[in-house]
Formats: C-alpha cells, structure tokens, sequence
C-alpha cells in the first residue's frame, strides 16, 4: 500500500474572469477539480484518492468574492473567506446566524483560507471513504461504514441510502435554515436552487453532496431579506472545540410576533447526508412561545424517525438537547 | 533558597534560536551529494503472508534507481519488529522501499508494484483473541510473555463465559501469565471496611511524534552515517550498529533536534536502518521520509488496558488490599510492559498493605505498541483516582484527605521487594496543590446550575525517575572554552542542555564560556541514557557531576604540579584555580588546559578509567590531547527507588446536555526534588497537562474489527487536544524539597506530569456526574450524553480500539 | 470495450466491482440492427397473406397466465427504469422502487415457476429436437408454441433466474424494513454477484427489445391480442400451429 504524501500532476489554471473559469470547467467537466481556499482539495491529492486532470483556481477571479447588498438581500461570492463572513457588519446584523455558523467551521487558520463555496461544496467526511477505499460513495458497492462491525459513531441517523456519511459543513445547515439561493453557473448560463434542494443525499446523488454538475461551478449565495434579522440560535457540538466536524450541529430562524413563533426554520447538522430540516417540530412550533415550556414539549420531535447506527445513537438524545436549548435560548 | 549558580535557574537553551527562526535541522531537513529519495510499501492488511512480488510495471520507468525487500535486510526473530518483512503483521507494516531520484517518481512505483498478500487471521481487540476459538495476531501464538526467566509465545484462550464474565465487572478467571505481590491479600480486604470493585478500559493511541521517523544514511569510508530522529543519542549506537550489522565505531549519528518521541524512539528502531540498508545496496545516499500516515502506522502507540480491579479501605481511609488484572494490548510485536509497571505505580502511589498484581499480554495486529509517556502508571492513574473517590464517599472522608492518608512518603517501601524511595513527598505536594487551588472553598460551592455542573478532580502521577552508570565528559580547551559533552539527544525537552548545567556548576563557571558539544556522535559523546522514563535530570546531572568533579581534581593536580603545594590546597572559581591561602597563586582554566596537554596521561584523556563504557572511550581517544578531559562514569551510591510524583488540581463545568466539559482551573505540583530548570519543569507540567486532557477526552485509537482498517492516520482524526479544549491558564509549582540521592537534589518528571492530569480529569467528570465510574479512557460526549440520558452505550463493556 | 470493470477491496486487491455499464449501447444497438435485418428480409421475402382473426375463438393463454405476464412486464419495465436511468444520469430516488419491483417479480416467477410444474404442460415449452425442422421446413408446424417462441422463453427464462437470484443476494445485503444490512459477502463475491446482475440486465434488455419487436411484427400481433385476451382465431391456429400437436379449447 502505498501512502503517497506527494502532489500528482496536475494543471493549474488561475482563471481572471468567471467566463474563463467556465470554460475551463465545461472543457474540463468531471476531470475538472475547483479550488478555492483548498482546505478539501489538497489532502485529496496527496491522497491520490481523487485524480483530476486539472484544477481551475478561482481566487483570481474578484467578481466571486465579496459581500454585495441586493434589493431583495444580500449576495455572497463563493470564494468569500469564513473569516470574512465572520467579521462582516451586515451579515452580523441581519444574518447572524450565517456568521455564527461561519465562526464554527474548522479553525482559525482553516477559516482564513476557507471560502464559503467550499465549505458549501465539501465532500463526505466518512472515515472509510477518505480513506480512499472504493465504497459507494466512491463508485464502488460496498458501505464499510454500515456494517455490523462498522465504527461509524459520527455517521447519519436520517437519511441513509446505502451510503451513511453526513453532511460536514457547519454553513449549509445556517443556508437551509435562511432560505438561501445557490447561485450556479455554467456555460449555459445561469441556475438558481434553493439550498434546500442544492444538498443531495445518496438516494439520488450517492457519488455526489451537491446538485452541481460537471461544468457547473457555484459562484454566490444570496440570502432573502424574508428571514433577515430574525431570532437566531446555531449551536455545534464536536469532540473537540477546533478543527472539528459536528457530531449533531443546530441552526434555528425563528420569526416571532407578539412573543408567538409565526414561522420557524430548524434545520441539524451532522445527523444526515444533507441538512436536515425539522418540518415536523416547525409545524408543531407555530403559534406556541419560545420557552422551556415548548422546548420540553418539542424536544422529543427531534429524533422521531431516526435510524441509528452501531455506533450514534448519541445522536438522539444530543439532537433533541439542542433542540431544547434552541427554543428555550 | 540555595545559592547555586545555575542549578535553579532559567536559562535559554543554545537550540531556541534554531527553532524559533526555523533554521533548525531535523533529519528531513538534510542532504547529500546524489541522494535518492525512497519510499515504503506497507501492508494493506492486517496480516498475511507475501506471496509474491511483482515489479514487472517499473520496467522503463524514467528515474528509478533500486528496490529493497525483506530480502535484503536481516531478518527478525519474531515477534520483534522488522527492518522490512514478508509476513505483515499490521496495516503499515513496511514490505519493500523503493528508491528514486525524486519522491513523486518513487510514489509512482509504488502505487504500480503489486505483492500478492495471502490474509491470514488478525485480531484488533486482545479480549476476541483470548475468547475460546478466537483468532491469533500472529502464527506462533496470542501471548507473548517477557521475563527474564525466559520470553517465549503462548496461546491462552478463556471459555466463551470467562471473558463474559471478566465484561460482565467479575473477577478475571481465565490464565494469567505474569503475578506478583506482597502482604497478606486475604487479610487485607477482611480489614476493610468498604471494598471498591470496578472493570476497566484505557484505550492505547499513538504517541503523535510531530517530526515523523524520517531517516537519511550513507556510507564513508566504512561507516555509516545515519541522519535520523531520535530520542537519545550516544544510547542508538548499540541498536543501530546491531541492525545495521556493523560495529558500534562504524556508525555515526546525527540528530541534532528531534520533534518528539515521547517513548517511541528511545533506541534505534528497525526503519532507522533503513536507509543503511539502501544506500549499501544502490551506492548512493538514501533518505527514507516517513509520511504522517506512515507515522501513525509504524510510529507505535501507547499500551491499551482491558482490566479489572479490587480494592479494599480501612475505615480510616487507608488501603488495606489492592488486586488488579490486566489484560494488555501488546500490538503485533509484543512492546510494553506497562501492566505490571501500572501495578507498580498502584503500590508506591497509593501504599495498599497488601497487593497482587496479575496479567496477560496479548498480541494485537494494531499498530506496535511502545512506551508512551508513563507506560502504566498513566493508564492505572485514570483508573485509580475516581476509585478514589468511590471509596472517600463510602466512608464520608474528604477525597483529599484519602489521598493525604496514603500518600507515599520517605517510609513507604515499595514494589514486591517493598524497597524503599529516595524521597517522596506526596502529602506536601497535595497540601500545595490544594492550597493553590483553593481546595477547601471549591468543595463546599453550589454543584449545579441548570444543566451545568461543577466537577472537580484531583490526581495524583508517578514514574520512576531516574538512571545510573552513565559517563559524563567535559573538556577545557587552551582557550578556556568549556565544552560539555551531551550524548543524551535533543528531543525537545532541553534536557541535554539543563543536565550539563550541573558540570558548569561544579566548574563555577559562567554559561557564556561553555559550549554543548552535541548533535552527532562525530562531536565524541559519552555514553548515555535513553532520555526516556523521566531519568534525563537525575541521571545526567549525576553523570555530569562526576565528570566535572574529575575535571576540578584534575586542574588541581595541575596547579600543585605547576605552582607549588598539594591538590587540596587549591579551589576554584571565576575560571581560575588558585591557592586557598594565596588567591593570587592561580592559573586560568585556559593555562590549566594548556598544561593539561603537556603532562598528557589521565589529564589530557591519553589515560582513562577503565569502567567507562566502550562509546565513551572511543570519545576520549578521539580528543586526547585537544585539552583537560573530566570524564567519569556515574558510581555514586543509589539505593531503592526514584520516585518522580505530581499532583493535579482540576474544576470542570460538565454540560449535561452536550456531553462537553470546559476545564475552569487547573493545578499542577510537581514533586521532582530540587527543581533545576523552572521553566523546564512548568513546561513538563504544563504539556503534560495537555496530554492528560488529550487521554481524557479527545485522543482516538479506532480501529475496523471486521477489516482491520486503522480510522486514525491523521492529527484530525487522532483527536489531539486544541487549545479550546484545554484552560488558558494552568497553574503550576513544584514542592522544591531536594532528593539526597542527587547531587543537586533533583529527579525527574515528565511522565507524572501527565499522569496527574488524565486522573485528576476522570476524577472530576466522576464527581461533576454524582460519583459516576465510567472505567474508561478517554470519556467522550458520546459516553456523558448516553449516562445523562439513561441509554446504553453503543460499545460493547470493554471494547477496545473504538474510540 | 471492458466487459468488466475492477476495484481494489479494503486491502487492496483487484476485485470485480461489476459489469462495465459502457456495454449498455451494445445491449441496445446490437437487437436494433437485428431487428432492422429482420425487418428488411421480411420487407422483401413478402409472406403470404395473414389469416383472419374472425371466425371461431380457441383459446391459447389462460387469464391467470396472461395476468403474469403482465405483472412479470411492468415489473421487469420498473426494474429497468430504476435500475438503469441512474446510471445513465438520470438521478432519483430509485433503490426502494428497484428492490420493491424485484419483490414482485421474484413472486410472480415463483408463482410461474410452480403453475408450470404442477398445472401446465410444462412439455408445450420443452425445445425438442424434433422442433429443429421448423427451421428448414417450413411446412413442419410447431404445437402451441414456435421454436423461436420456445428459445426466447428459455433465454428469458434462464436470464430473469440469474437476475432474480443476484438481486436478491444483493437484496440480502441491503437495509430494508426486515433486516440491517451487512457485509456478510467477501468482496470479490460480491462484485461477481453483481457483475452477473449486470450481465442478465444487459442481456435481458436485448432480448426485450427483439420480444417487443416480435411481439408489434404485424403477422405476429395476434399473439399479442392473445396475450391481452387470451384468444386467438380458428385461422390463425391452423396457419401457424399443428392442430395434432396443439389442439386448444374453444374459446368462452
């Protein structure tokens, strides 16, 4: 077995303008690997676990980043760093739960290189498949990790299709949870999704985290002003406080009128392939009070409906205590 | 206060410079006129047996410039670890290398190269190997036992009951092969009052080297000149001239900065020789970089405890009996023998009237097992302290009374011998330890605040610590340049710049006019300890005591031979040997040395003592003549045991509702005699805090049972702690009360330093969840989540290797 | 073009991962040109002229047989489409749909596989050598069914047992609402099981298309009509069947 450690060969092009990068990515399609702060990109390599052909860097391209006021929001680039999301006035004022998130994800260093996109657009994060190992979600049919002696504690209790890996990133649950649009580009022009449709579980997707096809490159984010300063709560809870993936992660919108929950988006991390979306307790939290009272009352609609694994069913209870805090913050 | 020169007293250590300015050299960092780069293939499996080789794909390939396989390398007796091997006993086990004119072209090769592996059995957990039916890490057997008596392989299996028994918390009654103890045991728990009874599992991990094992080596003129990352130096030499199959002259050493080893590279290890190896075969220097995942394969990993244990207390909190059982995870090459070193730490910690210690060593194809930073006694000290705790509830004493009650001190003999200590104050240390963390008023605070509560922990860390026999060597040039000899090795602790100060010490010397002569073999070293068990502060300022005690005899028997009188009218001071009663009749060191050359025989090293070891001699030949030589081996008188102890202060605020806990304060005493090196000691403390923490909670050995895959070949999914998980402050000090076995009073401790930590965390979960024993390291949110909420939890009870 | 495509195991090894799904053209494109050489001979051969479907009734499929067959269809087509269009891009939730039609089939096999042996002349269907003639004689009549008739029963017949018997290996290996899923398989099995699943697919895709062809061919859609409704007429029994070797019951 041989253990690599040293960068393949690969062709590096640092596009100036978004219309080349999409060149590069339709000529390029699935041999075509995007980079932006490469904090998923190059262990990957190193790895020889995933072998582009070539790598289009999009940090040179400026219209792909910053933090743009809109009539109806705000827009931000994919290779917007989570520093920058972090720090940025407005998105603290009306989108806090975006910066919280953002202020969660990895470490200080990680998030001063990380970009939003590839945060967004990173890869399961299964011990089995970085390993390079030809599971599903690799192309192969095997799950290593949903087995009977599979060590699969951080691994998905909804969801799961085969392939168990959850979703990694700590913004896409802060995404679902604003509403936002994923802006995707291509040489055919432009597509809008709602992040709750950008995610893709392995029932449909099982090589693949996003919507994205090959040629298809994600270039902003726009947030409605429709959830813009609402009660926010996020909240992650991993083995270590740095530069870790959420074991169970919560970020809750709420819009209250006269002290009542009129709408509320309650969406968990670390628990599915994709961000996973409380419907069932948002229902149940219309018309009631935040409170201790409701968090109680809620609290157990969390896990109803979850599969655990050998290994998580921690999950459960930890998902409905944060649950619990979010509603009684 | 004493009135020591530079014993006491901080000092920079010349390597700072290097390493805060990156100019530093660790063995990845050096080159060599036409040097190829090699690389490993390892073993994709956990066991199996080579088969065959084909290299047919690296025909024609551009850059290739040799293969080596096991059958270039001496072979091993098992189970020892292997240079290269064809019968794989651990996923990374190293079966060829190849080497390249770059790394990229000697990755190709690799990845093209197939070996035909046929699977033979593996076991990652020891406890489904010892099940009646279950399979052997290796051919020969399941147990390997070392004693002096003799080591052979065994193969012990327990009835499918037994080892649901021994799950079950019972008393293990399966076949042992280790036993000690002493006292009366039965007595012992019939005069208990309150008998605590608990299974146990501390998960072994990896040592987390931040340098990986690289190694670069060519031959010259007969020799072989090995680049390489150890954690001592003069003390490779044996090992390494073995495995290279040369003699000890015939080897050189380079290592002038090693990035940590923390156990695992105490002596030459088989992939250090490598190179050697290569380069011998292909003509051209061969450097071997280890990646990080290779690291993590053949880096080794602490010892891991499956284990049961029984104690019995007095009603005056004294333990009157204590019984342990030890099953050990020994890996694939039978490493470690921190079993019977944990109930070693039980006897001398904690001073039960009677004890017996039993064990069984089994063998795993995990990765190889090795010292880790007080192997047992760290382990055992997890284990321990919320025991502790148990027992001081049952019988209403405070928890730091009880460990007051049966603190070690200058009485307590111990060990099956029940040989004495050198020193040992435990109780001052505590009382310290409590008295800065403000003991008394934290105990008596509200616990809980909503779904927060207030943990606190103490916890107590031992090692032996300390070694002798080892030479010391100092030199005074015409110059009167001091130059101190260090073979100890720089593995970060600046222990083989702190243990030199107590030649210059003796020398009077200020520290601008001494240099460490140190970094290669080349520099002549003396022979040496392995820098490893806490010994370095002990031994070596021993060590150098006497050679410079050599050294001053010598330049006053110059003087009297130059200026008149006998030797012991003379002292010396401020670089001068002068005449007690006329200061003015004096040489310079510079003149003494000068001299030194003149009368040659034992003044200038042309004559040596005889008892120096072989290394040494070698040294002293080589600079016979270049000045004054002071060398001596260390035959001052030792008797019984070096205690090296710490005590640790812990307040956590537990979550109930995440699992997580934030450490609010922490303190840290260190019990090590006289502290030399205060900055040296804070920072042992300190990091071995953040080890403690690391065994606590985060650092993770997950290994596939049913494919034997290692999860953890990263620093991400090792889990070491972040500085997040850990305090901004840690609070330390030391007792300061000097060891009479020690010149300058001084003992070791690096290992204890961590040891108090990880108990003084489990003792403080334990309390933060009403008296809860988990009997487990690490405790993960997982494990908290599941207790609070009343589940199970999803491991099965002593499972091994899943966090 | 690989037949079959290859992964490494967990530790390492070559092993099988399936069939290779490039072979999926193949599987169409070789029965269209058959189709098309077909077509084009009967073009030009120009047949007699078609019997005539009035007249008296006798009845050739059974409701019970004809509702298998059908069944057998919308399930082998649901396996198709969520089994295939994945791997061609189409992407949607398909592996409880996939495994739910097979479910289906595998009973209706069984149900066909027990009706045969136990109610049915199971002879009607046996391919004897004396069938051989109908080859080079045309006058050589067959009995209730054709050689070709009895050969794509055979071929299908043979194909939707290997691909029963994979799928529900692979069934076995999967969650489902009965058991957890496992690895109780070595990999190099697996990957032969589901190459064999792969192969039957293909195969049968190919042979669907030819017994779609057939069965549409205008002098051969009475077996269709006799497949909806289970008749076919006094005619067209005595144009394409020997009355000695198969004399059916007058229709109800």
């Amino acid at each position: 077995m041989a253990s690599y450690d040293v960068m393949p060969d690969v062709q590096l092009f640092q596009p100036a303008s978004i219309d080349d990068a999409l060149n590069l990515a339709e000529r390029y399609g699935r041999d075509g690997w995007i980079l932006g702060g490469g904090q998923d990109t190059y262990g990957w390599l190193k790895d020889r676990a995933k072998q582009p052909k070539a790598m289009i860097d999009l940090n040179g391209i400026e219209s792909l980043r910053g933090i743009r006021q809109r009539d109806d929001g705000v827009e931000i680039g994919a290779t917007t760093t989570l520093r920058e999301i972090m720090r940025d006035e407005t998105i603290n004022a009306d989108y806090e739960l975006l910066a919280l998130a953002a202020g969660r994800v990895a470490s200080p260093q990680i998030r001063n290189a990380g970009t939003l996109g590839g945060n967004l657009v990173q890869d399961a994060r299964c011990w089995y498949y970085r390993r390079g190992l030809a599971c599903y979600r690799a192309g192969g049919n095997i799950c290593y990790a949903d087995s009977p002696e599979g060590m699969n504690r951080e691994h998905c209790v909804f969801g799961a299709s085969r392939c168990v890996a959850v979703s990694p990133s700590d913004t896409a649950t802060a995404m679902v949870a604003l509403d936002a649009t994923m802006v995707v580009q291509s040489v055919d022009g432009e597509r809008q999704l709602p992040a709750a449709r950008f995610f893709k579980g392995p029932d449909t997707h099982i090589t693949q985290m996003t919507a994205l096809r090959p040629g298809e490159v994600l270039t902003a984010v726009r947030l409605p002003s429709s959830w813009a300063g609402s009660r926010f709560y996020f909240e992650k809870v991993a083995d270590r406080n740095v530069w870790d993936f959420a074991l169970v992660s919560i970020a809750v919108a709420l819009k209250i009128d006269d002290g009542i929950v009129s709408d509320s988006r309650i969406v968990c991390g670390g628990v599915a392939c994709t961000p996973h979306r409380l419907r069932h307790v948002e229902k149940a939290l219309a018309g009631k009070a935040p409170g201790a009272e409701t968090a109680e009352l809620l609290a157990p609609l969390a896990s109803e409906g979850a599969k655990p694994l050998n290994y998580n069913h921690f999950k459960l209870p930890l998902l409905e205590n944060l649950l619990r805090r979010a509603l009684r913050a | 206060m004493n009135n020591y020169k530079h014993i006491g007293k901080d000092f920079v250590p010349p390597d700072i410079v290097g390493k805060v300015t990156g100019k530093a050299k660790y063995a990845e960092d050096f080159r060599a006129d036409g040097m190829v780069f090699a690389r490993l293939y390892t073993s994709p499996m956990a066991h199996g047996r080579v088969i065959g080789i084909d290299t047919s794909a690296l025909e024609g390939m551009q850059g290739i410039v040799g293969i080596l396989t096991a059958d270039d390398v001496p072979a091993m007796e098992a189970p020892n670890a292997a240079i290269l091997t064809n019968l794989p006993v651990y996923i990374g086990d190293p079966i060829l290398a190849v080497a390249a004119e770059d790394e990229k072209t000697a990755e190709d090769a690799i990845a093209r190269i197939k070996v035909h592996i046929e699977p033979l059995p593996f076991t990652v957990d020891p406890l489904d190997s010892l099940v009646e039916g279950g399979p052997n890490a290796r051919e020969e057997g399941n147990v390997f036992a070392r004693s002096s008596e003799g080591s052979g392989f065994r193969t012990i299996k327990w009835s499918a009951e037994q080892i649901a028994d021994f799950r079950a918390g019972k008393e293990p009654t399966g076949e042992w092969v280790h036993e000690w103890g002493y006292g009366d045991l039965e007595k012992g728990f019939a005069d208990a009052s309150v008998v605590v009874e608990e299974p146990f599992v501390t998960i072994g991990y990896a040592h987390m080297s931040m340098e990986p094992r690289t190694a670069m080596a060519y031959w010259q003129n007969g020799s072989c000149y090995v680049y390489g990352s150890a954690q001592s130096q003069s003390f490779w030499i044996p090992g390494l001239a073995r495995l290279l199959g040369v003699e000890q002259k015939d080897v050189v050493l380079i290592s002038e900065n090693t990035g940590g080893g923390f156990g695992s590279k105490i002596g030459a290890y088989p992939i250090a020789a490598l190179p050697g190896w290569f380069s011998k075969k292909i003509g051209r220097p061969v450097q071997l970089r280890i990646t990080r995942e290779q690291e993590y394969y053949i880096g080794s990993a602490r010892v891991g405890f499956q284990g049961w244990i029984k104690m019995g207390f007095a009603t005056n909190g004294r333990i009157t009996a204590a019984d342990v059982f030890i099953v050990e995870d020994i890996g694939p090459n039978a490493t470690g023998g921190d079993g019977s070193s944990a109930g070693g730490a039980i006897s001398l910690v904690y001073d039960p009237g009677a004890m017996r210690f039993r064990g069984v060593p089994v063998l795993t194809n995990t990765t190889p097992r090795g010292a880790q930073r007080g192997p047992g006694q760290n382990q055992i000290a997890a284990v321990m302290a919320p025991l502790m705790d148990k027992a001081a509830r049952q019988l209403n004493i405070d928890r730091l009374e009880i460990r007051r009650i049966n603190a070690v001190n200058n009485d307590t003999t111990v060990y099956e011998e029940q040989e004495p200590v050198t020193s040992a104050y435990m109780k001052e240390a505590l009382d310290k330890g409590a008295d800065m963390f403000g003991w008394t008023g934290k105990s008596k605070r509200p616990k809980r605040d909503g779904n927060k509560v207030i943990g606190l922990g103490i916890g107590q860390g031992y090692h032996s610590a300390g070694a002798t026999g080892f030479d010391g060597l100092v030199r005074i040039t015409p110059d009167g340049v001091i130059h101190l000899h260090s073979g100890v090795g720089n593995l970060g602790t600046y222990s083989y710049a702190v243990t030199t100060r107590a030649a210059a010490e003796v020398l009077k010397c200020d520290w601008e006019d001494c240099v460490i002569e140190r970094g290669t073999t080349e520099a002549n070293l003396p022979w040496s300890s392995y820098q490893a068990g806490s010994v370095s502060i002990f031994t070596h300022t021993r060590a150098n005591y006497v050679a410079a005690m050599d050294a001053v005899e010598k330049m006053k028997q110059i003087a009297a031979e130059s200026l008149g009188g006998a030797a012991s009218d003379y002292d010396i001071d401020g670089k001068q040997v002068f005449n007690v009663r006329n200061p003015r009749q004096a040489m310079s060191y510079g003149a003494i040395a000068a001299r030194a050359i003149q009368l040659g025989g034992p003044y200038s090293g042309a004559v040596y003592p005889d008892d120096i070891h072989e290394i040494t001699k070698r040294s002293v030949q080589n600079l016979a003549g270049s000045g004054l030589i002071g060398v001596a081996k260390d035959n001052l008188e030792q008797k019984g045991v070096i205690p090296g102890l710490a005590c640790a202060f812990v307040e956590i605020e537990l979550d109930l509702e995440t699992g997580k806990y934030e450490i609010l304060d922490y303190v840290g005493v260190a019990e090590c005699g006289t502290v030399v090196h205060p900055q040296g000691v804070a920072a042992q403390m300190k990091g071995g805090a953040v080890w403690g923490m690391g065994m606590a909670a985060t650092e993770r050995h997950v290994y596939d049972p049913q494919n034997g895959l290692p999860a953890n070949v990263g620093y991400h999914q090792c889990g070491i702690p972040t500085y997040l998980d850990t305090p901004l402050h840690v609070r330390t000090a030391a007792v300061d009360l000097p060891d009479p076995q020690n010149p300058f009073g001084a003992r070791g401790i690096g290992e204890p330093a961590m040891g108090c930590s990880v108990a003084a965390l489990m003792s403080a979960i334990s309390d933060a969840l009403d008296g809860h024993v988990f009997g487990r390291t690490p405790v993960s949110p997982d494990m908290i989540i599941n207790h609070v909420a009343g589940r199970e939890q999803s491991f099965e009870p002593l499972q091994t290797n899943n966090y | 073009m690989e037949i079959v495509t290859y992964k490494e195991d967990v530790w390492g090894r070559e092993v099988i991962l399936g069939v290779s799904w490039d072979l999926l053209w193949l599987a169409i494109v070789v029965p269209f040109v058959l189709i098309a050489l077909h077509a084009v001979y009967h073009a030009i051969r120009k047949g007699s002229g078609r019997p005539s479907s009035s007249g008296e009734r006798v009845s050739r499929h059974d409701r019970i047989d004809r509702l298998f067959h059908w069944i057998m269809a919308v399930s082998v087509f649901a396996l198709l489409i969520t089994g295939i269009f994945p791997i061609i891009g189409l992407n949607f939730s398909w592996l409880t749909l996939h495994w739910v039609a097979g479910i289906v089939l595998t009973v209706v096999v069984a149900f066909h596989i027990v009706r045969s042996l136990f109610w049915q002349d199971l002879k009607s269907m046996w391919i004897a050598p004396s069938d051989l003639k109908e080859l080079t004689d045309a006058a050589h009549k067959p009995g209730k069914y054709s050689l070709a008739q009895k050969s794509m029963h055979a071929a299908v017949a043979v194909l939707t047992l290997l691909v029963v018997a994979s799928g529900l290996v692979l069934f076995a290996l999967i969650d489902t609402p009965w058991w957890e899923r496992s690895n109780a398989l070595s990999e190099d099995t697996l990957g032969l099981v589901f190459l064999l699943h792969g192969l039957s697919t293909l195969a049968l895709i190919a042979l669907i298309c030819l017994h779609v062809y057939f069965g549409l061919r205008p002098e051969k859609l009475f077996y269709l009509r006799s497949m909806v409704s289970g008749w076919i007429s006094r005619d067209e029994l005595s144009a394409n069947h020997d009355p000695k070797r198969w004399a059916p019951e007058k229709s109800a």
